[in-house]
């Protein structure tokens, strides 16, 4: 349906005036009637369509006029403002601002007058993430590259009937007309405004194929626009989950097992709790972790056990409930992780690393026998690579209210259908009775996709009988979080007589995130199953290599793991890169050159490397002191949805005793650029993201739990750190690739390979260690 | 319980809550102003800045009891020439990204400015670090603050 709510300054205030303009994102309930979905039925489409009922957006803004629906993107009020939904959540990526600039460019709206609304119910909201069916869900950096030209189709399909509407009126024929800035011009100079067509517009059969722009049209795709939630997001008044309010809403804190595999035993001092001041209730909570997904399902897997591993304390306000939970005497059971230790996993890895028996993800010419005959001159690297944390800034939370076999969800909610699914599973109601509310999302980065806190916060609901705001503190967020997988590499070559490679063995180990959350993505061998995002830009990767064999084995763990921006890539290229240069080291050739050596024949790749050489004058030496690196990685988008070509070059000086990051290059080819504005912010924050990675990031195991609880033991970028950012677009005729994710890869080994040159100092693993920069 | 009577965003507020609750606490539960953010309950991150008179304050280890009769201001009640700037600097120059963190980093910004009218890069670092952003907008937070300073005319 249209999206029942808005983003809202007063989410309890049904009065409220509407005043929708993008970017200022007030928002409300507004009531489902019930009306008919009509767009594309007559197209041939109907298939796709799920009747569901359609919300009128501005229903209780009579002064406004009633809004028309153009297509499920677009409703066009008598007034002539226009409202565009809003399919994917923003999570900071921009999507707020680019996809409706997508839909607005060909529709000729006025972008002044254009406002966004977020929207979920219909098929042509969903999208398929590799096998899977379709399903609403913002991930995999797919948002702009799938949704671009369905996002032009509807625009270009409801310009089509405004102006046939206008012809009509007129009496002429539609060729005779154009649209423009929200109105459509006739043969003689008359206009006639999209609200005023709006009404006949909506009656008219869309085209299921219309003209689309040539891209030299286009009046707003390609423009740096600025970002319609700037302002929201500057006087603190955009709405996150943790801000939502709803009438008679208690507050919960939670506490959950410090073990992973960990059941509750015993609530010590329940009686206690429940006379604290402002305390309501004490709940246990049924495990809910991932797992994986039935077959035919939509992801990820939630599974809920039997046993309660945690508890929460609702109660009248947030800090209540808090101190409450932190006064919670109990016992848990550890369960048969309790021994997972750091050293236990990294053990594994090591243990992996050395067997002889691995599975073959691919195996090209002659990499074993040339190895074995050369085994005298083999180069050798190892690394390991430890879990990491998602850490959004804002810590998971959602605010549930079930009743009446009815549940109704607000909050940071990166995939709708997954927490439609997991709350059916959990509490037995239908999908269609969970309404769910999607807010801003301060950061997710792939966490909030995984909808355990959602669950929670319903079965509090449920056991309350009242809404419930359940919120982790940063301790519960972090120890308990879904993590990135750990890794380890051995890498093997032989060169040929020229330095270059001649056969190569990569080898990467670790906790398979299929493995853990979805066996059905797995590629299938006669040795066993391999995952591929744990050689995601190892065994697509674009170096010419005559012979060449890729290798995984899975380390099953007891620890929550699920995707984080970049996936596997972050280990992988990390690995691969810091590989590739040791062998350029080795070969006494120059990093650049190698890499273009290795990449001729690729002209896509090769100009991304060379339009960075070139910004950060490679060919030139730096000043003395100053040292750099260089790195390559092409992004290739689950179910090879696209590529993107990313090279950087990162710049090292002085300081003091230490060498500072200075400056980095990234030049990227992303195929068309929609709003090179938001695209720069994903390289800044990007390649920003990756450095906590590359210097900060470790979660260690410790007793059958993580360790770690804040940001004094796990620490993010700060400002002093971050470097001066050099982004290079380069032009391309290719649509719009994905983005989100592409930038961090090559950070670390382009840093490695600096530290390398500069030094001799091989670096295996992360985060990079600090005497690695010592002059 | 008890009563505490706040000098709020220019007006007075009363509530009546435990006198061990953060400020952060009374501010987004108890009067709604939810423009001031959680992030990590222990001064670590920033996210919860506000004015306690002049003085920047993580409000999430405050407690109520400890205000006294300082002047609160909470991003929605900053004024004057310095929160103008770095508003209006912060929406020209597109800094957020998912925002989350953006309400302390204006408040810790302001407060800059209002010590010192033309920062450098290093004043900036000094005055800044405390506000973490996951999403390291730092680049254009840096460059906002500078943008805010040249329209001071510092």
């Amino acid at each position: 349906m249209w999206a029942v709510y808005e983003y809202s300054f007063k989410f309890w205030q049904p009065n409220w005036p509407l005043e929708v303009i993008a970017g200022r994102n007030c928002i409300r309930l507004s009531p489902v009637t019930s009306a008919l979905p009509r767009r594309f039925l007559l197209a041939g489409t109907a298939s796709l369509l799920v009747p569901l009922a359609i919300a009128p957006l501005r229903s209780q803004t009579a002064e406004a006029g009633a809004d028309h629906e153009i297509t499920d993107w677009i409703l066009i009020a008598s007034s002539g403002d226009v409202t565009l939904g809003l399919s994917q959540p923003e999570v900071g990526q921009g999507s707020y601002t680019v996809l409706p600039q997508i839909l607005a460019d060909e529709l000729d709206a006025d972008w002044q007058r254009v406002k966004v609304r977020f929207v979920t119910g219909r098929e042509t909201y969903k999208i398929a993430f590799k096998n899977e069916p379709p399903v609403q869900k913002e991930g995999a950096s797919m948002s702009t590259t799938v949704l671009y030209s369905r996002l032009r189709t509807a625009g270009a399909a409801a310009r089509g009937v405004l102006i046939r509407a206008a012809a009509d009126h007129w009496k002429v024929t539609a060729n005779q007309c154009r649209a423009e800035k929200g109105f459509v011009i006739g043969p003689n100079g008359q206009r006639l405004s999209y609200g005023a067509l709006a009404a006949d517009a909506a009656k008219l059969p869309l085209d299921p194929a219309p003209h689309l722009k040539d891209r030299a049209q286009f009046t707003l795709v390609g423009k740096p626009l600025p970002r319609l939630d700037s302002k929201a997001k500057s006087t603190g008044t955009a709405i996150f989950g943790i801000d939502v309010v709803v009438p008679d809403m208690l507050h919960a804190a939670i506490r959950s097992a410090p073990t992973f595999t960990g059941s509750l035993t015993a609530i010590r001092n329940e009686a206690e709790i429940l006379g604290m001041a402002g305390v309501r209730a004490v709940v246990r909570l049924p495990a809910v972790h991932v797992a994986n997904e039935e077959p035919g399902s939509q992801h990820p897997g939630l599974a809920q056990e039997a046993r309660h591993n945690a508890v929460c304390v609702v109660a009248d306000r947030f800090w209540q409930a808090k101190r409450a939970a932190d006064a919670l005497d109990l016992a848990f059971d550890p369960g048969a992780g309790g021994d997972l230790s750091t050293a236990g996993i990294d053990g594994l890895l090591h243990q992996a690393l050395d067997v002889e028996k691995a599975v073959t993800a691919v195996e090209t010419g002659r990499p074993r026998e040339i190895l074995a005959e050369r085994a005298g001159s083999v180069i050798e690297r190892r690394f390991v690579l430890p879990h990491i944390a998602h850490a959004p800034l804002e810590p998971v939370n959602a605010t549930a209210s079930y009743k009446d076999g009815t549940v109704e969800v607000w909050g940071p909610i990166q995939a709708v259908a997954a927490c439609q699914d997991a709350i059916a599973a959990s509490v037995g109601v239908k999908a269609e009775a969970i309404k769910i509310n999607v807010t801003f999302l301060g950061g997710s980065f792939g966490r909030k996709i995984v909808p355990d806190y959602v669950v929670q916060a319903v079965l509090a609901s449920k056991a309350v009988g009242r809404p419930v705001k359940l919120l982790r503190t940063r301790q519960q967020d972090l120890r308990h979080g879904i993590f990135r997988v750990n890794a380890g590499g051995r890498f093997r070559a032989v060169l040929d007589d020229q330095g270059y490679p001649l056969a190569v063995q990569a080898r990467v180990v670790g906790q398979s995130l299929f493995g853990a959350t979805r066996k059905s993505w797995l590629d299938q061998t006669p040795e066993g199953a391999w995952d591929e995002s744990m050689v995601d830009g190892i065994y697509n990767q674009d170096y010419r290599l005559a012979n060449f064999l890729v290798e995984t084995i899975d380390t099953p763990l007891p620890v929550p793991v699920y995707f984080m921006r970049s996936v596997g890539s972050t280990a992988a290229v990390f690995f691969w890169e810091s590989f590739i240069s040791e062998l350029a080291h080795r070969a006494g050739i120059d990093q650049y050159t190698y890499r273009r050596t290795l990449l001729a024949g690729n002209p896509l790749a090769l100009r991304v490397l060379d339009a960075v050489a070139e910004a950060a004058r490679w060919s030139t030496p730096p000043i003395p002191g100053t040292v750099r690196g260089i790195a390559y990685n092409c992004y290739i988008g689950r179910g090879g949805r696209f590529k993107t070509y990313v090279a950087q070059v990162v710049e090292l000086v002085p300081a003091g005793d230490r060498l500072a990051l200075k400056r980095v290059f990234c030049a990227v080819d992303p195929g068309l650029v929609v709003n090179p504005n938001t695209l720069a912010a994903q390289i800044e924050g990007g390649i920003g993201f990756a450095l906590t990675t590359a210097l900060h990031s470790r979660i260690t195991f410790a007793d059958g739990g993580a360790e770690q609880t804040n940001f004094l033991d796990y620490p993010l970028l700060s400002i002093d750190e971050m470097p001066e950012i050099v982004p290079i677009i380069l032009p391309s005729d290719r649509p719009p690739q994905g983005f989100g994710e592409v930038v961090l890869a090559p950070v670390a080994p382009a840093i490695a390979q600096a530290l390398l040159q500069s030094s001799g100092r091989r670096i295996d693993t992360m985060p990079l260690p600090a005497e690695a920069f010592r002059r | 319980m008890a009563r505490f009577t706040l000098r709020l965003n220019g007006t007075t507020r009363s509530v009546d809550v435990d006198g061990d609750t953060p400020l952060l606490w009374v501010l987004r539960d108890d009067l709604g102003l939810t423009g001031t953010k959680f992030g990590c309950g222990a001064a670590l991150c920033g996210a919860c800045t506000v004015f306690v008179g002049d003085v920047p304050t993580r409000s999430c280890s405050l407690p109520v009891s400890a205000v006294g009769i300082s002047e609160i201001t909470t991003i929605e009640g900053v004024t004057g020439p310095e929160a103008a700037a770095v508003q209006h600097a912060w929406i020209a120059g597109d800094v957020p990204q998912c925002g989350y963190c953006q309400s302390g980093q204006i408040i810790s910004a302001i407060a800059l400015l209002k010590a010192i009218r033309r920062p450098s890069d290093r004043d900036i670092d000094l005055a800044m670090s405390g506000n973490l952003c996951r999403c390291a907008t730092y680049v254009r937070i840096r460059a906002a603050i500078h943008d805010a300073a040249r329209a001071l005319g510092g």
